[in-house]
């Protein structure tokens, strides 16, 4: 093992750049005009939304019936890619707030990116439960809202609460985000020369004038909603899981579902983010800010929670077996072996035993395989829900109603329109906004802090 | 002052005017108020419109813009009965009693009709035969009558080889011309008709041959009797076939015959049969004992019966019966002579035999030992398809063991019209190459389709100058005709038809002809008539009459007038009285070959079998009976070969596989379908399908097997020896609505049995200690954290007894009906997404090579913890007070989660507008939206639903319960399947009631809930079921 010096805090970034340099890195993006590179991917991006909103389209017009959903399997892809992309959701939160409580000062280049990209993956979680119900038009039955039928909502449903959580979720790190942005809206006014997008930022930075009582009360306010939002990243994902945990379905119904969930989600959202952001510093050439350093420690939280992940698959089948109870012993040998064992294995192979490769620094530090495995990491854990729901549902308690579900090449395009709409907002983004929190980037750059050691404070 | 001298009367006046009668004051008397309404004053001159007016008309010219612009869905007019008509009361049915013709049994039915229109078919109550119950295709014949390709009108062939319609009259006259000609001539009129069992229709065919005297009537059936008919004549000197008194038979032995499937009238069958296994009548407790001792008790209670089946195929009964012997077809005959000599006292064949074969010993000698302890108690039966010689060995061994005194003493069946033999139909084709043949007319028949390609029967009617084809719907026989003549449905039309000896029913129409259709019968009366101009819908009815009051009402010896007597017929259905039957069985000996005549061959044997429930194919274009799965291998919409798990596995094919069967010198390509207990040297294949000219719906369904029919069959016309089957490449998909799970796999072997879904016990057992499958099971302790809701006034439950439930689907067909549920056709049953509210679930127990099957109808068990209600977000599925589990379609939204919450997998989801996603819209053609029933509403996209308990009957016993002022009574009550099924398996009532069936079925010994321990407190108990074997071999 190396020896670590604790009392020299490491720099979070390379070099020790002025903050005009930072200003300058950071919102080159939106002061240039649309380089090929993005416009040949935005062109992808919006075809796979504008392909796959077809297949949406044509959902609407025919019916869900256009899916490979059935009875048993009455859940398939829809729900699979609902959870998938809250999961994707979790990292975002996670990294800004829970790590933003406890001090994590590398954060800081990555949490603005993390953020949006849970706004997105939440944008495209929501589009689930709401097309994937046979009467899409009806969907408003789903809020508690005053009626002339006195009917009231089934408060005793999981999915009723999931409609609170995932909204409180979104709306919760919406405001987030949008908080920590608006020093930098103000810093954006401040050297745009255009005026449009002076008008823009004017509106959007809210009066900011970089006062110190504006700090005061800015610090004050995002302490206030991270605090806010840290039991979100747990309890959205516990309550996903109850989706499934309340039922009787075996394979189902199980207590370890809310922590193995929640593990679950920061795995692929952290893979995900660790994605992104070695494609945004190649890019925007912002190797310094969003460091080797920063990808290393998102790859070893990647292995913390991928190996709780395993343990999770693990336990399950102990239980199976320790419970004695034949339904759940059948469905977790189906699940291994039966006619789904493939999926079962590509998603044991990614989550459990792939990732097992960050072990090596080297791997970890590299950006090539590091972004492999981050992938491998995402297809894995989509796997993972397809396991849960196609597998329990198609083959329960009684045999007679046995059944395999095949998608179709509407799920499949209603897959790609999800990516679509994530990577094109994803895009869009880093075009429009800072992708990285300039005035924390400044706050943590070598000597910005006023210390004792005398570093200089930044205008 | 008047003349009048009205001052004289007036005491009491408004002014010196009135008291002076002024004129004027008179006059204004006249109007009540003194000025006239200040409605118009003052504007007229102004606009001609008042304020009022203005603002009508505006208001009026508003609402009709806006109505005139929006699309209000419901373009159909409504017009109420200005007149009501006498027998209509709007919202209340009205039944009527008729016979049903979809096959030669004529059944009696019962048929509801709301607003004129036929809904609903059930049994008729009082018919001796069928009691109230009617099978799967007699409930779905509904469909027909409203199948949107119906011929509407009589249609002529022009020069094109098109059909363009035409009218009765005109028709009437070419053809009554034609037969004139024809007979003038000397050339032949052929009629070819299907059974007539129809007394009137008999005598009009006499008629007929009066009038034009080269007539000649011709009957065939695809599949029949007539194997075993020529037999039985053979051996007692007897036309017809006996009625087998089955509450007397204690062993039943079947030979290859499903007479709980296809044989014979299986809805009487698997009653009687099913009387003697039920267990909640004591009898079956106490005197049991004497079977087991095999003591010579002559009391009818003597507790389960035991059938034993030998048989290649698997079938119904196989599957009901306690010991099934797998057996290749063609052994069968070897057997009975194995079992003749068994019963003389010589055991050496039949020990030959169990070696030869390789069967279970102990099963074959039970079998031998039942048989003789019960001489006179047992009854051994030949499937029909069997060749001659094997049911004269049959009646030769039934007499043997005196087993004829089981052969009814109050009915026979004596055939009016025995069946056209073969020859017969074979000179016809001569004849009609020959061109001595003026017309044939093809009375409602399909040959062209039905006859063996041997006949060469297309080409012959090429030969015939003019071929009329009488058909509902266009078929492949009416494009070889130069008429297709529309005939009237059954429920159009009317008939008389004679069951049994002394059984006499009644067809009448309930709703008018739909289209310019005549029903059959009277189109042949119409042209023997003087005046065939002056045709009307009763001429029929009034034939009827006329035969009738000559022949059974003097029979009947009834005490009143004929009209009376026709009336009460009408409104019964049915007329019964005792008719002379001889009941003396002799059998003759010099009819029994000393040696078997058919033997084993070393190839394959090929059978083909009768359709569960497309008949013989004249109803492959009905979707409900396509989409009603098959008993044994649940398959729909398609026909198959079906081979041994053995067989398949030597051939190197699987399910699906096409092989190409080739039998006296014949060959078919058809797809493979394993089934497991299948003999390994026979292959079977339903006849019926493939069919060209049925319709949208019909079409190319499955595969033509009458193509492997002879004229002259070696053997018989469904049994050919020494066939080949071989691998022919590519593949064609058999759809099942249950999954083909291998059940010899240690994972899934019995799975059935080890989740206690299905319960089963040995009858000896439960004899001894009736709490014994109690008692294994253990109890469940099972606790709530919320006090459960207490049920007060009115909880709904049902029992299904699985001693009783054959597996007949016809529980199915007619929740079906009822409950207005779409055919979705192939491919999405393909996808799992039948409709059925109900289902029969099948499970093979044992091994593949000769598995046991246990049925369980599974609909929703309306659980009082119900999964589906606490996870429905928008409570569109919940709870009332009376036990139901309900679903309020309109709040559904449609998320499924209720389904996937569903440890029983019941519900259903609209994954489309099914009513537009069959067959381009089959469903939205308007003849069909006079098929549903109104009681019921018909699901739109996107909406679960499943089994309500037929909630419609319990809300109408309801109502009626308030009108009369009285309690609700759980037992009038009768759902959907319970009406339904033919072994009365189905009970159903409210359990708040001590002394209800329901509460004592639910308190059984026998009782079980499927998944007891998940705590879901189902409704729905089943009671277990009892296998009839011997203690020793329970496995």
């Amino acid at each position: 093992m190396r020896t670590f010096d604790y009392t020299q805090e490491l720099p979070v970034v390379d070099g020790q750049p002025p903050a005009k340099a930072i200003d300058d890195v950071v919102s080159k993006p939106l002061d240039t005009k649309p380089g090929k590179v993005w416009k040949i991917l935005i062109t992808i991006t919006s075809l796979m939304l504008l392909v796959g909103g077809g297949a949406l389209v044509w959902t609407f017009y025919k019916g869900i019936g256009v899916w490979g959903n059935n009875q048993p399997v009455s859940w398939g892809f829809d729900i699979v890619n609902f959870v998938f992309w809250v999961g994707i959701g979790h990292a975002g939160t996670l990294i800004s707030a829970i790590l933003f409580l406890l001090r994590q000062r590398w954060r800081t280049g990555i949490a603005r990116f993390a953020e949006a990209m849970t706004i997105f993956a939440v944008m495209c979680a929501g589009i689930f439960p709401a097309i994937h119900t046979g009467r899409a038009w009806l969907d408003g039955y789903l809020f508690p809202y005053p009626n002339a039928n006195h009917i009231w909502v089934n408060f005793t449903s999981p999915l009723l609460w999931d409609v609170f959580a995932v909204s409180t979720y979104f709306t919760v790190s919406l405001v987030f985000w949008y908080i920590g942005l608006i020093p930098d809206f103000a810093t954006l006014r401040d050297r745009t020369e255009s005026k449009l997008k002076k008008t823009i930022y004017t509106i959007f930075s809210l009066g900011w004038r970089h006062s110190t009582r504006h700090w005061q009360h800015y610090e004050k306010t995002y302490m206030i909603l991270a605090g806010f939002a840290t039991p979100l990243v747990l309890s959205v994902h516990t309550i996903v899981s109850f989706d499934f945990a309340v039922s009787v379905i075996p394979g189902w119904h199980t207590t370890i579902f809310p922590p193995y969930f929640v593990a679950g989600a920061v795995f692929s959202g952290f893979a995900m983010v660790q994605n992104v952001l070695i494609f945004v510093r190649q890019a925007f050439n912002m190797k310094h800010i969003i460091t080797i350093k920063h990808l290393e420690r998102m790859n070893q939280i990647i292995i913390l929670v991928g190996t709780m992940v395993g343990y999770a698959y693990a336990m399950e089948f102990f239980i199976a077996w320790y419970s004695g109870n034949q339904f759940e012993t059948f469905t977790f040998i189906n699940r291994a072996f039966g006619p789904y064992a493939w999926a079962y294995w590509i998603m044991v192979s990614c989550n459990v035993i792939l990732p097992q490769l960050f072990w090596s620094k080297k791997i970890r530090t590299t950006i090539v395989p590091m972004f492999v495995i981050g992938i491998i990491v995402n297809i894995g854990m989509w796997f993972e829900r397809f396991v849960i729901i196609v597998t329990s549902l198609s083959r329960d308690f009684l045999p007679s109603s046995w059944g395999m579900y095949t998608p179709t090449i509407y799920d499949l395009g209603i897959l790609m329109f999800s990516f679509g709409l994530f990577f094109t907002n994803v895009l869009i983004f880093v075009k429009t906004m800072p992708s990285v929190s300039i005035s924390e980037i400044k706050a943590v750059v070598d000597g910005a802090q006023p210390s004792h050691r005398g570093g200089g404070h930044h205008e | 002052m008047d003349d009048k001298g009205n001052k004289k009367d007036a005491n009491y006046w408004r002014g010196f005017s009135e008291l002076n009668s002024d004129p004027e004051f008179l006059k204004a008397k006249e109007k009540e108020f003194a000025d006239e309404l200040p409605v118009d004053s003052g504007e007229p001159e102004m606009s001609g419109l008042s304020r009022r007016k203005f603002l009508t008309l505006l208001a009026s010219s508003a609402a009709l813009a806006a109505t005139a612009c929006s699309d209000y869905r419901d373009k159909g007019a409504i017009v109420p009965y200005n007149k009501k008509p006498e027998e209509v009361t709007v919202g209340n049915p009205s039944f009527y009693a008729s016979t049903c013709t979809s096959c030669s049994n004529a059944c009696g039915i019962l048929v509801k009709t709301r607003e004129g229109r036929p809904i609903k078919v059930d049994g008729n109550p009082d018919h001796p035969v069928n009691r109230g119950k009617i099978c799967a295709t007699g409930q779905a014949g509904i469909l027909n009558l409203y199948e949107p390709s119906r011929i509407k009108e009589p249609m002529v062939k022009t020069g094109a080889g098109n059909f363009t319609a035409s009218n009765w009259a005109d028709i009437d006259v070419k053809i009554i011309d034609t037969l004139k000609k024809a007979s003038a001539s000397g050339k032949e009129i052929a009629v070819i008709s299907h059974t007539i069992n129809s007394p009137s229709l008999k005598k009009l065919f006499e008629d007929f041959t009066a009038k034009y005297p080269t007539s000649k009537f011709y009957s065939y059936e695809l599949v029949n009797e007539t194997n075993k008919i020529n037999a039985f004549k053979k051996s007692f000197g007897k036309e017809g076939l006996p009625v087998i008194d089955w509450k007397e038979a204690k062993i039943i032995v079947s030979l290859e015959s499903d007479f709980l499937g296809k044989e014979g009238n299986p809805v009487e069958a698997m009653r009687l049969f099913a009387e003697r296994r039920d267990v909640m009548k004591e009898d079956v407790l106490q005197e049991s004992m004497q079977l087991t001792i095999g003591g010579d008790s002559s009391s009818r209670k003597e507790g389960f019966n035991r059938l034993y089946s030998v048989e290649g195929n698997y079938t119904i009964t196989g599957a009901n019966a306690d010991y099934r012997i797998k057996l290749r077809t063609d052994a069968i005959e070897e057997f009975v002579y194995a079992l003749i000599s068994a019963a003389g006292e010589n055991k050496s064949p039949i020990n030959d035999f169990i070696n030869k074969y390789n069967l279970k010993k102990e099963v074959v000698n039970s079998l031998v030992e039942d048989l003789i302890k019960n001489k006179g108690k047992s009854i051994v039966l030949a499937g029909a398809f069997l060749p001659e010689s094997t049911h004269i060995a049959v009646n030769k061994l039934n007499d043997l063991l005196g087993n004829t005194r089981l052969y009814s003493k109050d009915y026979s069946e004596t055939p009016l019209m025995p069946l056209t033999p073969r020859k017969e139909i074979e000179a016809l084709t001569d004849r009609m190459n020959s061109g001595t043949v003026g017309a044939v007319i093809h009375f409602d028949t399909n040959p062209v389709y039905h006859f063996s390609s041997d006949y060469k029967y297309t080409e012959a009617l090429k030969k015939v100058e003019t071929v009329i084809t009488m058909s509902e719907q266009m078929n492949e026989t009416t494009s070889e005709s130069a008429y297709a003549l529309g005939i009237s449905h059954n429920f159009e039309g009317w008939g008389d038809f004679k069951t049994r000896a002394g059984i006499y029913s009644l067809q009448q129409p309930m709703i008018a002809p739909l289209y310019k259709t005549r029903q059959k019968e009277a189109v042949l009366l119409n042209w023997i008539s003087d005046s065939p101009e002056k045709y009307t819908e009763n001429d029929y009815m009034n034939y009827i009459r006329a035969n009738w009051e000559k022949t059974v009402y003097t029979s009947f010896g009834a005490k009143t007038d004929f009209k009376t007597f026709w009336n009460y017929s009408l409104h019964d259905g049915v007329v019964t009285f005792t008719e002379k039957a001889d009941n003396a069985f002799a059998f003759k000996n010099e009819e029994f070959n000393p040696a078997p005549a058919m033997k084993a061959a070393t190839g394959m044997t090929l059978t083909l079998t009768r359709s569960n429930f497309i008949g013989d194919g004249r109803f492959a274009n009905n979707g409900w009976l396509q989409e009603l799965p098959n008993p044994i291998t649940k398959v729909v919409w398609d026909n198959y070969a079906s081979i041994s798990p053995a067989a398949s596995e030597k051939l190197g094919v699987k399910t699906n596989d096409l092989i190409e069967i080739s039998a006296g010198g014949r060959t078919l390509k058809a797809a493979v379908f394993v089934q497991p207990g299948m003999a390994d040297e026979v292959v079977s294949i339903d006849l019926g399908y493939g069919r060209t000219g049925a319709g949208v719906i019909g079409n190319n369904v499955g595969f033509n097997s009458i193509e492997l029919m002879r004229k002259n069959p070696a053997v018989s016309d469904w049994l050919y020896q020494d066939c080949t089957i071989n691998k022919a490449g590519g593949t064609y998909e058999i759809i099942s609505t249950q999954e083909q799970y291998p059940i010899d796999h240690e994972r899934y072997n019995d799975i059935h049995l080890k989740r206690e879904i299905i319960m089963e016990g040995v009858y000896e057992e439960y004899v001894e200690n009736p709490k014994f499958l109690k008692e294994e099971k253990g109890e469940t302790h099972l606790f709530n954290i919320v006090p459960s809701y207490e049920f007060t006034t009115t909880k709904w439950a049902m029992s299904i007894d699985l001693n009783k439930c054959t597996g007949c689907n016809y529980c199915v067909a007619a929740c079906n009906v009822e409950n207005n549920i779409p055919v979705v056709g192939k491919e999405q049953v393909g996808k799992h997404r039948n409709m059925m509210w109900l289902r029969i679930d099948r499970y093979y127990g044992g091994k593949s090579d000769d598995p046991k099957v246990s049925f369980q109808p599974m609909l929703c068990q309306h659980c009082d913890n119900a999964p589906c209600e606490n996870v429905c977000p928008v409570a569109a599925t919940n709870h009332s007070p009376d036990g139901l589990n309900q679903m309020a379609y309109n709040r559904c939204v449609g998320t499924r989660y209720c389904s996937n919450n569903c440890p029983y997998k019941v519900r259903r989801f609209n994954y489309f507008n099914f009513r537009n996603n069959l067959a381009d819209g089959y469903y939205e053609q308007q003849s069909l939206s006079l098929l549903h029933n109104p009681e019921v509403t018909v699901r739109s996209r996107g909406v679960m639903e499943k089994c309500t308990f037929c909630v419609q009957r319990i809300m109408d016993e309801r109502q009626h319960a308030t009108q009369e002022g009285r309690a609700l009574d759980g037992d009038r009550v009768k759902t959907a399947c319970q009406e339904a099924c033919p072994t009365n398996a189905i009970v159903f009532g409210d359990l708040t009631k001590k002394d209800s069936e329901i509460a004592k079925h639910r308190n059984h010994e026998l009782g079980y809930h499927v998944l007891e321990e998940i705590n879901v407190r189902p409704n729905v108990t089943y009671i277990a079921k009892l296998r009839n074997i011997k203690p020793e071999k329970k496995s």
